[in-house]
């Protein structure tokens, strides 16, 4: 059972389900990094193998991997909706998901048809599963905006995922599409906006008032954004199959103002937050809701002008950014809480939370990252040397984030704490 | 009875209205009851309070907030 508003911890799944994601997604963040070295990552192109090899290490490797793990605990502490054994699922979707992120990171970048055997089978198997577990389970869900948001990602991931693995069957060559370019735009909306962005807006209604202390979101906007967002993404191919422009730009444009609206809403409840004090994950938030405001104002004409500036700005800038910032909330929290139900200890004798992570590492990590973020826009200027730069700074932030996250579980385990 | 220890933790960032109200489990005398108010419903704490086996009883306030009142032994809430 769960009340709205509140989380409930009776049926949250063992620390190691989402540990795992947690802890292996920076590792792709820094191969990501380590690809925008190479020559084929220099001018941004869109179809460059590099590009959209990192891209994929970035969408898959580091953001789905975070959710996904996110996601198992969602179901059961808002959702009230645990899968029914999540360390088998945990199982049957991590390995699949690392291998097949990595083969098809390899087969782009290398652009090997062979490599794309075992990434679309081994990915096809990960999200797929993933997508049923989730699905069967948020049939028995309370129904609250949250979990309205979580079912429509869940359906925009099987929507990404099918569209994929008709994409990369093309690519390896045992089909043929007329329409690819516009079907690989579709495949990036539904990934991008459907996945990333609904279940970031749904997770924000809970997470935002409950860690950053804001007033809760307007109920109008919790109760129709994401809804009225969902029937946007369905009618957009069908609007710019229209014969003239008009339709799928209005769609175009009533999507980046929902986009707008979340963003601006979600900075405006954080100036009204009730404790002014420092805290690495709203600044974190903070400046992935000012990307997604500028990829909202540059998009959808910026699609087609300025697709690595769009890319950089709602990837790295409003993705990652958010998705680290719940990192250093979330994974703290776990261990702090798992470790206090393990071991049923006196207060005074675990860590406190804020102990697993210093705030100082986590800053020191949140500063290379926001100077990566810099590095990265302006490297998509024509000329000079911030691409190296920039890449440099992926990995750094990527370590160091990789090194602090790693840090909480070691100090999970010195404390007793069982994560199985 | 002895006066109830008062555990105002308001907007406090979790989980630190619920290591507050740990500490002062520990730290209350005999009989003394914990009483706790907070600005969310606190699921996780009454978990662990059944897991701990100690009677607990709350209540919304007014304002929205609520008012969670600890004891350590069946009957004392």
């Amino acid at each position: 059972m769960q009340a709205a508003g509140g989380l409930d911890f009776r049926q949250a799944p063992p620390f190691f389900v989402p540990l795992r994601f947690f802890l292996t997604a920076p590792v792709f963040l820094f191969l990501a990094g380590l690809l925008l070295f190479t020559p084929g990552a220099a001018s941004w192109q869109r179809w460059s193998p590099a590009i959209l090899a990192a891209v994929h290490l970035v969408t898959l490797g580091f953001l789905a991997m975070v959710m996904m793990g996110a996601f198992l605990q969602l179901l059961a502490v808002v959702a009230g909706a645990p899968v029914a054994r999540p360390r088998l699922l945990a199982g049957l979707v991590y390995g699949p998901l690392t291998l097949g992120t990595l083969s098809l990171a390899g087969g782009f970048w290398l652009s090997d048809r062979w490599l794309f055997y075992p990434a679309l089978t081994l990915l096809a198997a990960a999200l797929a599963t993933f997508a049923l577990a989730a699905a069967a389970s948020l049939r028995g869900a309370a129904r609250n905006a949250t979990v309205f948001a979580m079912a429509a990602a869940i359906f925009a991931l099987a929507v990404t995922l099918a569209l994929g693995l008709a994409l990369g069957a093309t690519r390896a060559g045992w089909l043929e599409l007329a329409n690819f370019v516009a079907l690989v735009d579709l495949h990036a909306t539904w990934g991008l906006l459907g996945w990333v962005f609904v279940l970031v807006a749904g997770v924000a209604y809970q997470v935002v008032p409950m860690f950053q202390l804001t007033p809760a979101y307007p109920r109008r906007l919790t109760r129709y954004l994401v809804p009225l967002f969902m029937v946007g993404l369905l009618d957009l191919p069908w609007a710019q199959e229209a014969r003239s422009a008009w339709p799928g730009d209005a769609v175009a444009l009533f999507l980046a103002a929902c986009l707008l609206v979340f963003a601006l809403a979600t900075l405006y409840l954080q100036h009204r937050r009730r404790r002014r004090v420092a805290d690495v994950t709203l600044d974190y938030w903070r400046v992935g809701m000012a990307c997604l405001v500028g990829a909202a104002l540059l998009g959808p004409s910026g699609a087609q002008r300025f697709p690595a500036l769009l890319g950089i700005l709602f990837l790295y800038g409003f993705a990652v950014s958010v998705v680290s910032g719940m990192l250093y909330k979330i994974l703290p929290f776990l261990a702090w809480f798992h470790l206090q139900s393990h071991t049923q200890a006196p207060a005074g004798t675990i860590p406190n939370m804020k102990s697993f992570l210093p705030e100082v590492r986590a800053r020191r990590q949140f500063a290379v990252h926001v100077a990566t973020l810099g590095l990265l826009l302006l490297s998509t200027l024509p000329g000079g040397p911030w691409r190296y730069a920039a890449a440099a700074g992926v990995c750094l932030s990527a370590l160091r984030l990789t090194a602090n996250l790693w840090g909480v579980w070691r100090l999970f385990r010195a404390q007793g704490g069982r994560s199985g | 009875m002895s006066t109830d220890l008062v555990v105002d933790a308001r907007w406090l960032p979790p989980p630190e209205p619920m290591e507050r109200v740990l500490q002062a489990l520990e730290m209350r005398g005999r009989g003394q009851r914990v009483h706790l108010l907070i600005h969310r419903e606190p699921y996780p704490l009454y978990e662990l309070l059944n897991a701990r086996g100690m009677e607990w009883r709350s209540r919304t306030l007014a304002d929205g907030c609520y008012e969670v009142l600890i004891g350590g032994e069946a009957g004392d809430v």
